[in-house]
């Protein structure tokens, strides 16, 4: 039998907020993180926007020492991961940490302070410290918050990147299912770096001026930073220590286009499919999904491919099935988009209201579902599922249903 | 709205076959591809680690005067025209066309014929630690040379770590799970648990499991820079020798190894040769520091236990240890405390001390252990000369030992504290 696990903890850093409320009520009030770039000089480049994480105080997080050796992505996934400790009780409650592991999604991690270091060194310099290489590897930050808090279960990192954080859910979910774990820590976290700006820069695929999702006019994403974190937990070990269930996740989908190394493919096949193994992992049938947290990066082949997946699946009822684009907001966090998107569907369930899609204003006719323009709407929902694609069509597709101890 | 029927037939089916008992399955391994430096193909490769060749020589194609090392292991040259599609060679970049290779050589060897197979239900789970660390490289230098506009959208789109999954997945169609994992080094150890896990639980026929990486450049600075290479700042010779009393680092390799898993109803079904069975994954963490193995061995015990069901069958460990003095003796005495008296008498052996360290070592090293359990035989290592009394183990050196082996545990650790075990067996058919 499958065991049944649900989400005890959430915690969040982005563009918007940089706690779980903050970042709540600036979704739901549908405010936009995208802002000039700061942590490098974007002069020279095409576009100079993203939506940058600000107003956070290292310095209350961690001493002065700590600083110097974690990256900004360490950081970001340090704090949310804190928060998501702590509203979990677990900082509270005892438990065995040889049963507690973590499992992040990683997109460019602390290449940040790699850049900074090989800079210095092919300009000649020895400036920089060779402790700034610690964040060589991807697995850096799943580490770092494996060692400060002594979990000794599973740990592994996935890099899909866009998809990377919402298949580290679903690996932690299977580290329960396999009896190696009862809680996980997952999710992901990413900060901004010149290697990924440029790289989606010099594929055109980044918006001048803000992200549009599904909105007739929208010329692509805006790279977004931060970190969502998420306590996974198997029920009983949940219900045992009366922790708080934010909702529970019934399953996921991941799957591959084969189709081309960045470009989704067209017809919306690869969507569909990924959508049909994850309603069918997670139990639940097309009628009673309430609500979907695109992926919506406001390229203009992602959106028309991600629209025809969810008529392929849905039919004439897709219609009916409102849809957030929250990049719009936080725009595309890369290695953290998923955590920080099943955060977002977590919390849609919980407080049943959808956040809208925002600097939605010209529709195009080959986007013809409800995007929740603008304004969030108040429903009830039981069934959400968070869509992620990544080059390559690496597709995952999470489902997440309102908490009731009945099956 | 049009809704295409064809496609919904042609949906695979992820539900569980036997919904109420989904952990039924048998998976096997069937296929094995090796890029290594001791050989490109099971054949020569398999040959070469009985016979104890290294693969460890001066690093050729970058300048490492200003290091105090010299040494890798690095792949030969290597036709990868007569593994993939020239058209799509284009597209790739090295470690990408040799990840492609490797799992080519699986397919063949397995006698797998995708037209033949569902695509859905066909998967692709590979470990990565810094996947195509040269073309990010490459990207950043232009970057810094040119500026953005210097950019080359070629090189960005093969740089991020899922690209060579990616190409493996287009090239031959391959339309089921896909996943890539960047975890130091227990990265395709852990690609492997994933399929293995999906497979039991009849969520995919086939997976293609495993992975590698490249020694490139700045990935040789890095791992330099942070001390990690032997002989790091001691007096000693440089070089692998694990268990050794002089061990000093590590020296970095190279190279991709793929397994291809699956159910043993599919494998039979198609008549397939079944060189092993894996029968368990065992996964967990230490939390000594970001850099540090797991020097207690507690970890290692624990991963090793939840592995492997049967700990008396065990006759064999491919070791993790890797030439460094903490991972070494973190193992020995993982093994002791897992094993007890037993574990002095059962053979170890680490085929890292002929291909060097890398993070993605495990895809080959899975591919050695399937071999030693259908052959009964088991590869040496080398190297090493004068064995570590604290690390007093039954360590296979020098020979090649001939051995019926029950079953076999594969160990990984990542320095930081990711330690996953896999346990194989030999194939019975009841």
């Amino acid at each position: 039998m499958k065991k049944r696990v649900v989400i005890t903890g959430l915690g969040v850093v982005s563009a918007v907020g940089n706690s779980l409320p903050e970042f709540w009520s600036s979704l739901i009030g549908g405010k936009d993180g995208t802002k000039e770039i700061t942590v490098f000089d974007p002069s020279s480049y095409r576009t100079k926007i993203a939506a940058e994480v600000s107003g956070l105080d290292a310095e209350a997080h961690f001493s002065k020492k700590e600083i110097r050796r974690l990256s900004r992505c360490d950081q970001f996934g340090l704090i949310a991961f804190r928060e998501a400790w702590r509203s979990a009780r677990l900082d509270q409650n005892s438990h065995d940490k040889e049963r507690v592991g973590v499992v992040l999604g990683a997109g460019s991690g602390g290449i940040l302070s790699v850049e900074k270091y090989f800079r210095d060194y092919y300009q000649g310099s020895k400036k920089s410290s060779p402790s700034l290489l610690i964040s060589y590897s991807l697995a850096t930050t799943t580490d770092h918050i494996a060692v400060e808090s002594g979990l000794k279960g599973p740990r592994t990192t996935t890099a899909t990147v866009c998809s990377s954080s919402s298949a580290s859910i679903g690996v932690a979910y299977e580290m329960i299912q396999m009896g190696l774990a009862d809680v996980m820590v997952t999710g992901g976290s990413d900060s901004l770096c010149e290697v990924s700006y440029s790289g989606f820069n010099s594929l055109k695929l980044v918006d001048p001026e803000n992200c549009k999702p599904f909105d007739k006019r929208r010329q692509g994403l805006v790279i977004g930073e931060g970190a969502g974190i998420l306590i996974i937990e198997e029920l009983e070990h949940a219900l045992r220590r009366s922790a708080p269930i934010h909702a529970e996740f019934l399953g996921y989908g991941i799957c591959a286009d084969a189709y081309h190394l960045t470009a989704p493919e067209p017809n919306g096949e690869g969507v569909e499919r990924v959508i049909r193994i994850a309603l069918s992992h997670g139990g639940v049938s097309p009628e009673e999904v309430d609500t979907i947290n695109a992926h919506g990066t406001a390229t203009p082949f992602n959106d028309i491919a991600e629209t025809r997946g969810i008529k392929r699946v849905f039919g004439e009822r897709a219609k009916a099935i409102p849809i957030s684009g929250i990049k719009s907001m936080v725009g595309h966090c890369l290695g953290s988009a998923g955590g920080i998107e099943a955060v977002a569907t977590v919390m849609t369930l919980e407080a049943g209201i959808i956040p809208p899609t925002i600097h939605y204003e010209v529709p195009d006719p080959l986007c013809d579902l409800d995007y929740t323009p603008n304004q969030s709407i108040k429903k009830n929902v039981r069934v959400a599922l968070s869509n992620s694609f990544a080059f390559g069509g690496n597709n995952v597709c999470l489902v997440f249903k309102k908490f009731s101890s009945e099956q | 709205m049009e809704v295409d029927n064809k496609t919904f037939e042609d949906t695979p089916n992820s539900e569980p076959r036997t919904p109420n008992s989904p952990e039924t399955h048998r998976i096997v391994i069937t296929g094995l591809g090796v890029v290594s430096s001791i050989g490109v193909g099971k054949e020569t490769f398999w040959e070469n680690c009985l016979r104890g060749v290294s693969g460890i020589k001066p690093i050729q194609g970058f300048d490492v005067s200003s290091y105090r090392s010299r040494l890798g292991a690095q792949l030969p040259e290597i036709d990868f025209k007569a593994f993939i599609k020239p058209t799509n060679l284009r597209r790739m970049d090295r470690i990408g066309k040799v990840v492609v290779s490797s799992v080519r050589l699986a397919m063949d060897d397995s006698g797998l014929d995708l037209k033949e197979e569902n695509s859905g239900r066909v998967g692709i789970s590979i470990g990565t630690g810094l996947g195509s660390s040269d073309t990010v490289d490459q990207f950043f230098r232009s970057l810094l040379k040119d500026g953005p506009l210097g950019a080359a959208p070629m090189l960005f789109q093969t740089a991020v770590p899922n690209a060579i999954t990616s190409h493996c997945a287009i090239e031959y169609g391959i339309k089921g799970v896909n996943i890539t994992f960047s975890h130091k080094e227990s990265s395709t150890e852990m690609a492997m648990t994933f399929a293995y896990h999906l497979l039991k639980e009849g969520r995919a026929d086939v997976i293609f499991a495993g992975g590698g990486d490249e020694l490139s450049e700045p990935l040789y600075h890095v791992y330099s820079m942070l001390g990690a290479l032997s002989p790091g700042r001691g007096k000693g010779a440089e070089g692998m020798k694990p268990f050794d009393q002089s061990r000093n680092g590590i020296v970095l390799g190279e190279g991709s190894g793929i397994i291809i898993l699956e159910t043993l109803e599919h494998a039979k079904k198609r008549g397939a040769n079944i060189y092993a069975e894996m029968a368990g994954a065992g996964l967990s963490g230490s939390t000594d520091g970001l850099l540090r193995y797991d020097f207690k061995g507690d970890s290692i015990a624990r991963s090793m236990t939840l592995a492997a069901a049967e700990v008396q069958t065990v006759d064999y460990i491919s070791a993790a240890a890797n030439s460094t003095p903490d991972l070494d003796e973190g193992e020995a005495l993982a093994i002791k405390k897992v094993f007890g008296k037993r574990g002095k008498e059962i053979s170890v052996s680490s085929l890292k001390s002929m291909l060097g360290e890398f993070d993605g070592s495990g895809g080959i090293r899975a591919c050695g252990l399937a071999l030693s359990l259908y052959h009964g035989i088991i590869p040496p290592t080398i190297g090493t000369e004068h064995p570590d009394p604290r690390c007093d183990l039954n360590v296979v050196i020098g020979q090649a030992k001939k051995k019926e082996i029950r079953s076999a545990i594969l160990n990984s650790a990542s320095n930081g504290g990711s330690n996953i075990s896999l346990w194989f067996k030999r194939y019975r058919s009841s």
